[in-house]
């Protein structure tokens, strides 16, 4: 009987997750461009093998990839550094833990309008820096090798807090007697971070990444409004790919296909986090028991 | 081997939550730290370990002052509440961490981890982790670490709070043969009275910092230095039986017997214990409350009285005794 009380869940889920999805499998069956009318025609999976030929699509794929590992590794990193320090008790910690967050809670078009202009030749701060140095302008919004730096940099500024939040709240769970144990036995500061806090923050930090990487994969706003994809594609994801495809195109069977496309790589990936997740979980368990 | 504090002190924000402390402790005893909770038990105890720095006098552990030496080198073994096992290390794992982090080596971490398992009867268990342990067997593990580290002192605090009732007065007598078998100094951390006297040579009792009085558990049974003493030594509680103006009259529910030309008494209730019953007497001077055999029967009407030799007197203001002690 409980479980009749879960279809109007169940039902809503379908509606809004389970139908879209549904509906992008059907459409990357079909033609539908202008060419067509904008009606959609059966191609028996032409896209696909469109897809699979489509040396952009793989480009974007390896650059989405590209952008997520760095990126995710630095922000881990990172994080576990910030949230180390928030974890001390310190006066106004709550001040300060507020202010970290700050960069997370900013909507993602308005920081990346931010670091555009960071990374502006000739007028950007970094680049008046460079002039100062009488190192000389890097052109970093303009040139293919150095443009996606400049976007993991601004999304690591961007999602570390939200890193460091998990991350925190898994130091928080850590109980204290086990580092003043650790004390008394003769372990330093050091061996008690690599034989205590990182195995038992293991789990969080399993979940950082399973998250950073669902986000980092999906892509889209951060690098539309910081480099539009350029130059020369070089900044360009999956997402935004499937984007161009639907809107400048207009071929929205195609565009159906590069997102699912995405969409598949995007489950590996995960898949691959969830594994790793769920062989440290039995470690979660032991710390709240 | 003994520990020494003298006039250990420790402020947490601008107020003294250990003030004035001295205490002694042999080689082989056991002094059991006993009162309620916040009293300043378990702060005293981190101080000894060094987990805590005081802000007022110093620790000697074997006549070196050990104030401000790190506590790895006071070479204290602690028993933690909560055990602090290290969650995701296989026993094994968790006793051969502190070897491993101190520089011993490898073959001989192996042949005393193996021989601490085999007197802790913990071999089995080597290879699982905490969570899969019972909570005796975590509280032998805890044990097993302490002994392992060779300690000056041993530091209990609340070793058994965890653990039911049955399982506590189980292993009593393990960790008795165990660490006070080691002719060092032991620390016991309690807030149960029996514990503490089933346990310990000695009994300190703190009250908001300050120690009540210090002495063997008969001594602190027989003659209370304060009624805060009194009252925390001996259930059922003592009975307050106020008379003179300045000064309380205490007699315990055990010394309370029938008396033919007594005190008229109304039976209130009973509480019948099996070996004893305790019966709450409604008096002239009050609710008094006494204990006798499971046995007896008790009249609805009685005449109780006792001995004067079992008056305990305290000062009604400062708490402290004033009649001469007594001879049981």
């Amino acid at each position: 009987m409980i479980s009749l009380l879960l279809i109007p869940a169940s039902l809503l889920i379908f509606l809004v997750f389970g139908m879209p999805l549904i509906r992008y499998v059907w459409l990357s069956f079909h033609a539908s461009s202008v060419i067509t009318g904008l009606i959609p025609i059966p191609n028996n999976g032409g896209n696909w093998i469109r897809l699979i030929n489509d040396l952009r699509f793989w480009q974007d794929t390896i650059q989405t990839i590209r952008f997520s590992f760095v990126s995710v590794t630095i922000e881990i990193v990172l994080a576990l550094f910030i949230a180390l320090i928030l974890d001390q008790s310190c006066k106004g910690r709550g001040v300060v833990r507020s202010l970290t967050l700050l960069p997370w809670a900013l909507p993602t078009t308005i920081m990346a309008l931010g670091w555009r202009w960071i990374f502006n030749t000739p007028y950007g701060p970094i680049d008046q820096l460079l002039n100062h140095l009488n190192i000389g302008s890097l052109n970093i919004l303009s040139s293919p090798n150095l443009t996606w730096i400049a976007t993991v940099i601004a999304d690591v500024w961007k999602t570390t807090p939200f890193v460091a939040l998990i991350l925190l709240a898994g130091l928080q769970t850590i109980p204290e007697d086990l580092y003043e144990a650790f004390r008394l036995e003769g372990g330093t500061p050091i061996q008690a971070l690599t034989k205590i806090t990182i195995p038992l923050l293991k789990p969080y930090i399993f979940l950082g990444i399973l998250f950073r990487m669902a986000q980092a994969f999906g892509v889209f706003d951060l690098i539309q409004v910081m480099t539009g994809g350029g130059p020369a594609s070089s900044t360009e994801s999956i997402a935004m790919y499937a984007y161009i495809n639907a809107m400048r195109f207009l071929d929205f069977g195609y565009s159906a296909t590069v997102m699912l496309g995405g969409f598949i790589l995007l489950i590996i990936s995960s898949f691959t986090c969830f594994i790793l997740v769920y062989h440290s979980t039995n470690v979660q368990e032991k710390i709240t028991s | 081997m003994s520990l020494i504090l003298k006039n250990l002190g420790r402020k947490v924000n601008h107020s003294w939550i250990i003030h004035k402390l001295n205490l002694k402790v042999d080689k082989g005893e056991c002094l059991a730290l006993l009162g309620p909770s916040g009293c300043g038990k378990s702060s005293t105890l981190r101080l000894i370990a060094g987990l805590d720095k005081p802000d007022e006098g110093s620790i000697l552990i074997g006549g070196e002052d050990v104030t401000n030496i790190s506590p790895v080198k006071r070479k204290v073994g602690m028993v933690f509440q909560s055990y602090a096992l290290f969650p995701h290390l296989s026993v094994a794992a968790n006793l051969s961490l502190g070897l491993k982090v101190r520089g011993v080596s490898e073959v001989e971490q192996k042949k005393r981890v193996f021989a601490i398992l085999e007197l802790m009867k913990l071999e089995k268990f080597a290879i699982r982790l905490p969570a899969q342990l019972s909570g005796g067997q975590r509280q032998r593990v805890a044990l097993a670490r302490a002994l392992l580290r060779d300690p000056l002192i041993y530091l209990l605090d609340e070793p058994m709070s965890n653990l039911d009732a049955q399982l506590r007065e189980d292993l009593r007598p393990e960790i008795r043969t165990l660490i006070l078998g080691g002719n060092k100094p032991v620390i016991y951390v309690t807030h149960d009275q029996h514990e503490a006297m089933a346990m310990a040579n000695k009994i300190a009792i703190l009250n908001e910092g300050v120690l009540e009085q210090v002495g063997t558990p008969k001594e602190l049974y027989e003659n209370p230095s304060s009624l805060f003493v009194a009252k925390f030594i001996g259930r059922p509680q003592i009975n307050i039986i106020e008379e003179r103006k300045e000064e309380l009259k205490c007699i315990r529910p055990e010394d309370i017997k029938f008396k033919s030309n007594g005190l008229r008494a109304k039976l209130e209730y009973k509480e019948w214990l099996g070996s004893e019953q305790l019966i709450l007497f409604k008096t002239s001077k009050g609710s008094i409350k006494m204990l006798c055999k499971g046995s007896d029967e008790i009249p609805e009407d009685a005449y109780i009285g006792w001995a004067q030799d079992k008056e305990h007197y305290f000062n009604k203001k400062t708490g402290y005794r004033v009649n001469k002690l007594l001879k049981y």
